[in-house]
């Protein structure tokens, strides 16, 4: 007998994406509201009774607290997400209520992809988000260069997924088991099938050296896909990289262990050097988020010393500011359409305050520096490294943020201290500004007052 | 736990800077702007007297104290207080910020709103840096001050401020991380950010030695001893007059407080085990830096160097580790600071009448502008040392106390005395001295505010070089603790 109970949120999910199927032919507009209001009515039955759903299972009161509180985060931001999508749409217009449907599975997609105890089930809700994703980012079909970001993901994605594909064939001929937390009997073979699992969890993080996808698509794709990529999905691979890490004990295979410690170092090296030379805002951002990766996988290494509070505090603080930034970029347009250069955010300062102000707050907040939030974010990780003897790699870990400071410190540059150049349409997308106002305020509020967000990781996983 | 000054102290400026934020800024004048700031920062000023008066000098320890907990559970405390070593620092900061913002009314015409803000944020700020006794809250301070100076020296800087700024921002944060590594392992052994807590702990010896760099090269960066002082040049002559007032007085010290403050009481062993190297780069410093200021052609490179030959002596002063020595570093950082300020000030009144800092665009200033070469001879004579004004206290104690650790290095740091005097005299002469070039005839003389703030920075000087007690009697008992 098959227990539902603990299907339920993506139960709730998958009729959300039934009745939007129905409803969206005939009202795009309410079909956005239900789905936004939907999504909040998750969340509240998370954080109410989110354990009870888990507590008919097998699994350790640990791993159902993740489940918990990786899906409030989540659903939290598809809220946000939701709300913010459709002025942009609209302005390219694309406003089809695929796009929401879109959005549904993926989420879906990641749901099954956190709680799946199981390679084939993780497999398949990767692929479930993977496949929403590449449609996302060929959304504007007009446009040469999204159609090419979705080609190009998909034609990259489909090679990782075959790696995990065969990386799982690979642990199953040997274990004969697909289950993830009961894996003994290692042999080499599933060691290279393990990391084949790896590499491929690797790229859907844009981990560095897997991580030649990221510049493209993020460019290419519409900015509100970038932003969607760059936020929820990312999340749940990473916490499913962390239940692999954490499940599968790989800090005691050497062999793994040295190929996650590599891929850190990479991604916090070939983030900054590749970031620094970017003349586009999107690809700037897409290198450090690798540079940022480096820093969650640091985070990951070493979840034993502070336990997965370090981890989650820097994946909050970090897709706040992610929202925030790309609140404001896409509030911005210019008389040629979309915003793309990091040379139209000259003068940004005389134009708007809120705009220019919220930046410098997020991007100050990302070069970890006090008194912003980030700062904590990066402090915490950096100690539970040090703690942990991955004094190494916090060295590399630090002189790469010296280096991104450069380039953050370049755009405030450009929005502080150069003339205004070109001219900026004013959106007066009042959703979009509330979203980077409060994230703004939620940077530096964070920062003086913490408890609030220690105590919601720390209750859930006490 | 009484009335709580200190967080007062930090929260006046930075409400004053919201509340101005929130005014609408079309219909403010730029006056009324200054005005609201000299208001808010004065007032800051008047309240920050109050420490003195209460200090107790008999006891030990800090006092003021504040505890309140930040983070529960990684045992991160917002804990504050003050002893000798702070006050007069915090003092000299609440006195510079208000004759910031007074130098600063006609000179800065755009962004008025902001500029004032900025310095808000800045003085709460350093003094945030200069209260905290528990590591993390310091080093949140001592990296957050980056932020306002930044905007500042890249705003209302001169043509070359890109530059300037980003090396100032990236050379002090590049030093600053390795601090923060350090800092997360000491608290990770200790198990605490306590300062006193981790003066009673004793590192492993060759631990220390790396942890000791790792404070070395964020405070040398910040003092900056010679190979790292590079970026003072630039930022100084690319700041605004009030950016560099600020910087040379205030920003300077940081690094030499974090020296007496953290790196000493902590690592007893490497400082003795590092001193050799510190004297060395500091002796560099001085005999090197102030042949560099002798061939400058511009007013503020000029002083920007001899401000690196002076904090020379100011580190050769604390790494003799005797309380003489360190009492006359701490001296002559204050002293310093009062009179670099008034240095910086000195060129801004002839840069902002005439508008080029090349020496050799003045002569004959003495003629037309009688009471602006006074107050220049006051504060040229200070920095040069001469009985009577506070320059003289500081460097006498400083080479006194070499003595007993070496004849050479007194005699590297004599030398240092007698090359400041040659280029400050030297500056002094081809400024005040010679033709009245016929561009410079219209100059007019210095105004009332101008008279008023060189007049407290001079009397300043002259108390401090004719009764130096004042501030002896003040940092004496909390620097002989730090020696141990």
């Amino acid at each position: 007998m098959i227990n539902l109970y603990q299907f339920i949120p993506e139960i709730f999910i998958l009729s959300l994406i039934l009745i939007t199927l129905c409803f969206g032919l005939f009202n795009k507009d309410r079909a956005i509201s239900l789905n936004t209001f939907g999504f909040i009515l998750l969340s509240i039955l998370l954080l109410n009774y989110g354990k009870e759903f888990y507590s008919t299972t097998k699994l350790s009161l640990n791993t159902i607290n993740l489940f918990v509180l990786s899906k409030i985060i989540l659903s939290i931001g598809s809220i946000v997400f939701i709300l913010l999508l459709k002025r942009p749409l609209k302005n390219e217009n694309l406003y089809r209520y695929e796009y929401v449907l879109f959005i549904l599975f993926a989420i879906l997609g990641s749901f099954v992809l956190i709680s799946s105890n199981n390679f084939l089930t993780a497999f398949i809700g990767l692929e479930l988000q993977s496949l929403s994703l590449y449609l996302m980012a060929a959304f504007n079909t007009k446009n040469l260069s999204s159609n090419e970001a979705g080609i190009k993901y998909f034609s990259l994605g489909a090679l990782s997924s075959g790696f995990l594909l065969f990386g799982i064939s690979m642990i199953y001929y040997d274990t004969g088991s697909f289950n993830i937390q009961n894996l003994d009997n290692f042999t080499a073979i599933s060691e290279i099938g393990l990391s084949l699992v790896l590499i491929s969890l690797f790229f859907k993080v844009s981990a560095a050296p897997f991580h030649i996808w990221t510049p493209d698509v993020y460019e290419g794709s519409p900015t509100i896909s970038t932003l969607f990529f760059a936020t929820l999905p990312k999340f749940a691979s990473l916490i499913f990289l962390f239940r692999v890490y954490q499940e599968l004990n790989i800090s005691e295979i050497k062999s793994l262990n040295y190929i996650f410690q590599m891929v850190c170092a990479f991604s916090l090296l070939v983030g900054v050097y590749g970031a620094i030379s970017q003349k586009v805002i999107k690809r700037l951002l897409a290198f450090s988020s690798i540079n940022h990766i480096g820093f969650m996988l640091l985070g990951i290494m070493s979840y034993q010393f502070m336990s997965e509070g370090t981890l989650f505090f820097y994946l909050i603080i970090y897709l706040i500011t992610t929202f925030g930034i790309f609140a404001v970029l896409l509030n911005l347009r210019t008389v040629d359409g979309e915003f793309t250069k990091i040379s139209q955010l000259n003068g940004l300062r005389f134009n708007s305050n809120s705009k220019s102000i919220s930046m410098l707050v997020f991007f100050f907040s990302l070069a970890g520096i006090p008194p912003f939030a980030g700062f904590f974010a990066k402090f915490f990780i950096l100690s539970a490294s040090i703690n942990d003897g991955f004094i190494f790699l916090s060295i590399i870990a630090v002189l790469s943020s010296v280096i991104a400071a450069f380039y953050y410190l370049t755009i405030i540059k450009n929005m502080f201290f150069n003339k205004l150049e070109i001219e900026l349409l004013d959106d007066n997308n009042k959703t979009g500004k509330v979203i980077f106002i409060t994230s703004g305020l939620i940077i530096t509020l964070f920062f003086i007052y913490p408890d609030p967000l220690i105590n919601l990781v720390d209750n859930l996983f006490k | 736990m009484s009335f709580p000054i200190l967080s007062l102290l930090i929260l006046t400026p930075i409400i004053g800077a919201l509340t101005l934020s929130l005014s609408s800024s079309t219909q403010l004048k730029n006056k009324t702007i200054f005005l609201s700031g000299l208001w808010i920062t004065t007032g800051e000023f008047l309240l920050s007297l109050l420490l003195p008066i209460f200090y107790d000098k008999s006891k030990n320890g800090y006092q003021f104290i504040e505890f309140h907990t930040w983070f529960d559970k990684f045992d991160i405390n917002y804990y504050v207080g003050v002893d000798g070593v702070s006050i007069p620092l915090i003092l000299l900061t609440t006195f510079l910020v208000p004759i910031c913002l007074l130098c600063s009314i006609s000179s800065i015409q755009n962004r008025a709103k902001e500029f004032v803000i900025y310095f808000l944020l800045l003085e709460s700020f350093i003094i945030g840096v200069f209260v905290s006794i528990d590591l993390v809250i310091f080093y949140v301070f001592f990296e957050a001050v980056l932020i306002p100076m930044f905007l500042i020296i890249g705003i209302w800087g001169g043509e070359n401020r890109l530059y300037a700024t980003f090396k100032f921002f990236l050379y002090t944060l590049a030093g600053s991380v390795l601090m923060l590594l350090a800092i997360i392992y000491i608290i990770s052994k200790v198990k605490s950010g306590n300062i006193e807590l981790i003066s009673d702990f004793t590192f492993d010896q060759q631990i220390e030695l790396v942890l000791f760099l790792c404070f070395f090269a964020s405070f040398a960066v910040k003092v900056p001893m010679f190979p790292f002082h590079t970026w003072l040049p630039d930022a100084h002559v690319q700041a605004p007059t009030s950016g560099s007032v600020i910087l040379a007085g205030v920003l300077l010290k940081l690094g030499a407080y974090g020296f007496i403050r953290l790196s000493l009481p902590f690592f007893e062993y490497a400082s003795i085990y590092f001193q050799p190297m510190i004297f060395a780069l500091s002796c560099v410093a001085i005999v090197y830096t102030s042949i560099v200021a002798l061939r400058q052609l511009d007013m503020k490179k000029m002083i920007a160097y001899s401000s690196v030959a002076h904090m020379g002596f100011v580190t050769i002063g604390i790494f003799t580790l005797t309380q003489d020595g360190i009492n006359g570093a701490y001296f002559q950082m204050i002293s310093h600071g009062i009179v670099s300020a008034a240095l910086f000030l000195i060129v801004g009144v002839v840069y902002e009448r005439h508008h080029t800092r090349m020496i050799s665009d003045y002569s004959g200033v003495t003629n037309v502008m009688p009471k602006y070469s006074f107050f220049f001879m006051v504060f040229m004579l200070s920095s040069v040392g001469l009985p009577g004004t506070s320059g003289f206290v500081g460097e006498f104690l400083v080479i006194m106390s070499t003595i007993s650790v070496s004849v050479y290095l007194t005699f590297f740091t004599a030398i240092g005395v007698i090359l400041g005097a040659s280029y400050m005299l030297l500056l002094y002469k081809n400024i005040n001295f010679g033709d009245l070039k016929s561009d410079i005839k219209q100059l007019a003389d210095l105004t009332n505010i101008e008279i008023f703030y060189f007049s407290c920075l001079a009397f300043l000087t002259m108390l401090l070089g004719v009764y130096p007690k004042l501030l002896f009697e003040m940092i004496n008992k909390s620097i002989s603790l730090s020696i141990i």
